[in-house]
């Protein structure tokens, strides 16, 4: 924030960073904004000035009403189903191509009128059935799945993925999956089970936030008319970015994960109005090791910071202890059968320490146990 | 005023529509007509030709459709085809007379007003004015640059992709731009203060 210090009003104007703060302001660049202009009060009267031109400044666009645009938008549909039409009745022919002139076009055009608005809109609904048994025929399209049913409906996809959709959800993709990426659109809420298939990674765009991983399982939650999407992690990694980073497409062409890593038990919360994601535990993580290596959660006179490492790898997720204070907190406790967050209760309670989560991470305040 | 960089719904509805599904191409040409007929109308203020100019566009994107790049950023890519479209129009029309397509080719208009509530004194006013002012006498590929940045907030690339230039070459006006635009000269200061007095 240095090089603004010697800003001039118009500076500031034509300066992107200031902009996007004055047109779309988020916590973070207000953070930084009123954070600079306490520490240069003497810039004050300058940024007041910028912001007021700013907002003052309005472009004059021409009106357009939605009758007009929609009774253009009705000629040129009308124009292509005729044109259809036409080129399928001639399909016989060596040179299907029509309107290939202006001419030929403005010929059309003239046909139209002289159809009459009455007969024309009826022909509009008679000829779009025939076109959507045409989609089918296509290699590769669209469906869209919903769920209307009052428990949860289970999807496989054609790379033998599968999708948990809840009640009420909608799920939309190609079927079969088609070029270098599988992408699902969602809305509501499900779980999925991802087939493993490095080469092409997986997507899901739902509200706004897009999850990508390489084969993996998670749940996500995009309620229509909710402005948050929720993004639980079972096993495996994934990235999740949103729609809005001016970096998403690279993000979702790369083969690489990139955006926010989610790890097994993390969780992402995406609230739509505040551009921001928040990192966290899911409510009940699970134990991620498989039984056969699940180490016993009994413990005799063992340094709490062993409990912890051992606690972090059962459950994939990241405990930060300062390890040479808690080395001297001996813990003898059986955790058997509770929840991460009693065990994490019990053991911070006999060690005098507390935790926070942050981040997806467990963070744990301690001052040692030396006396 | 937010744009969205990649937008998920417009390459559904752009992939759909280029397989042929009539419902995607006419919600496309519905979700973008209002922004196509603002910019259209920045090259022509004949209000029915912008219309005309949008109607063969989509007509042209139907019949070329299977030759459309199914990966392509759809907001900019309609942006330059009507941009191109209406320049080849413009220039047939006026073909015969050398000096009239002159005078379409310096065309790019924006129009600006104050919006009184945000103005608290004559100097901010003063300055809003000057600064609205600098903008209208910019060279036209400069103001379309600094109208496609500023005010439909677009990037770099695609504002290269939509007037067929370089990335290079959108930095070089945008800065040219820029720097006139700052030029805040004491004189033209008074002027408009005393503009502002007057009126």
């Amino acid at each position: 924030m240095n090089r603004y210090s010697d800003f001039s009003v118009e500076d500031l104007v034509w300066d992107d960073f200031f902009r996007q703060w004055i047109f779309s302001p988020t916590s973070e660049t207000n953070a930084l904004w009123n954070n600079w202009i306490s520490e240069n009060p003497e810039m004050l009267g300058k940024m007041e000035q910028a912001r007021r031109i700013l907002l003052s400044m309005r472009l004059e666009e021409p009106e357009i009403t939605d009758a007009e645009i929609n009774e253009v938008v009705r000629r040129t549909v009308g124009l292509v189903n005729v044109a259809n039409t036409a080129t399928t009745q001639l399909s016989h022919r060596k040179t299907p191509v029509l309107f290939t002139t202006w001419m030929r076009l403005a010929a059309c055009i003239a046909l139209i009128i002289l159809l009459g608005w009455t007969t024309y809109s009826v022909l509009v609904r008679k000829q779009q059935e025939p076109q959507l048994g045409q989609q089918l025929k296509a290699s590769s399209y669209f469906v869209e799945e919903t769920n209307s049913t009052s428990r949860t409906r289970q999807l496989v996809l054609s790379d033998g993925s599968s999708i948990s959709l809840a009640p009420q959800g909608r799920v939309r993709y190609r079927k079969p999956f088609h070029g270098q990426r599988r992408e699902v659109y969602l809305t509501g809420e499900a779980f999925f089970q991802i087939a493993k298939d490095p080469d092409r990674p997986f997507l899901v765009f739902a509200n706004g936030l897009i999850t990508k991983v390489l084969g993996t399982s998670f749940r996500i939650k995009a309620y229509e008319g909710v402005d948050q999407v929720t993004v639980e992690v079972k096993s495996g990694k994934v990235a999740v970015f949103t729609e809005r980073d001016p970096q998403s497409k690279k993000k979702v062409e790369d083969n690489a994960l990139q955006g926010v890593i989610l790890k097994p038990n993390q969780k992402i919360i995406y609230a739509l109005n505040e551009v921001k994601m928040v990192k966290t535990l899911v409510e009940k993580p699970e134990i991620v090791v498989p039984k056969s290596q699940i180490s016993r959660l009994d413990f005799e006179d063992t340094p709490a910071s062993e409990v912890f490492n051992t606690l972090g790898k059962t459950y994939g997720i990241d405990i930060i202890y300062d390890a040479a204070l808690l080395k001297d907190c001996p813990l003898t406790a059986v955790l058997e059968g509770l929840t991460l967050q009693d065990k994490l209760n019990i053991i911070c309670k006999a060690v005098e320490s507390s935790y926070e989560i942050v981040d997806g991470q467990v963070i744990i305040h301690s001052k040692g146990c030396k006396n | 005023m937010k744009s969205t960089p990649f937008s998920v719904e417009d390459r559904m509805l752009w992939q759909n529509f280029l397989v042929g599904d009539v419902r995607s191409f006419e919600k496309l040409m519905s979700d973008h007509f209002r922004l196509l007929f603002r910019y259209g109308s920045k090259f022509s203020k004949d209000r029915e030709f912008v219309k005309d100019s949008i109607q063969d566009l989509f007509m042209m994107l139907w019949e070329k459709r299977d030759n459309l790049n199914p990966e392509a950023a759809v907001k900019p890519y309609l942006m330059a085809s009507l941009r191109r479209l209406m320049h080849r129009q413009l220039s047939e029309r006026t073909g015969q007379g050398g000096q009239a397509s002159q005078e379409v080719e310096n065309y790019f208009a924006v129009e600006f007003s104050v919006e009184e509530q945000y103005i608290a004194d004559e100097v901010t006013t003063a300055r809003s004015l000057h600064i609205q002012n600098l903008i209208s006498t910019l060279p036209r590929r400069q103001k379309e640059v600094v109208y496609l940045k500023f005010f439909q907030e677009l990037s770099r690339d695609q504002i290269a992709q939509i007037m067929n230039i370089t990335p290079q070459t959108v930095s070089n006006l945008l800065q040219i731009a820029i720097r006139q635009m700052k030029e805040f000269t004491k004189e033209g200061y008074v002027l408009i203060i005393l503009w502002y007095l007057l009126f």
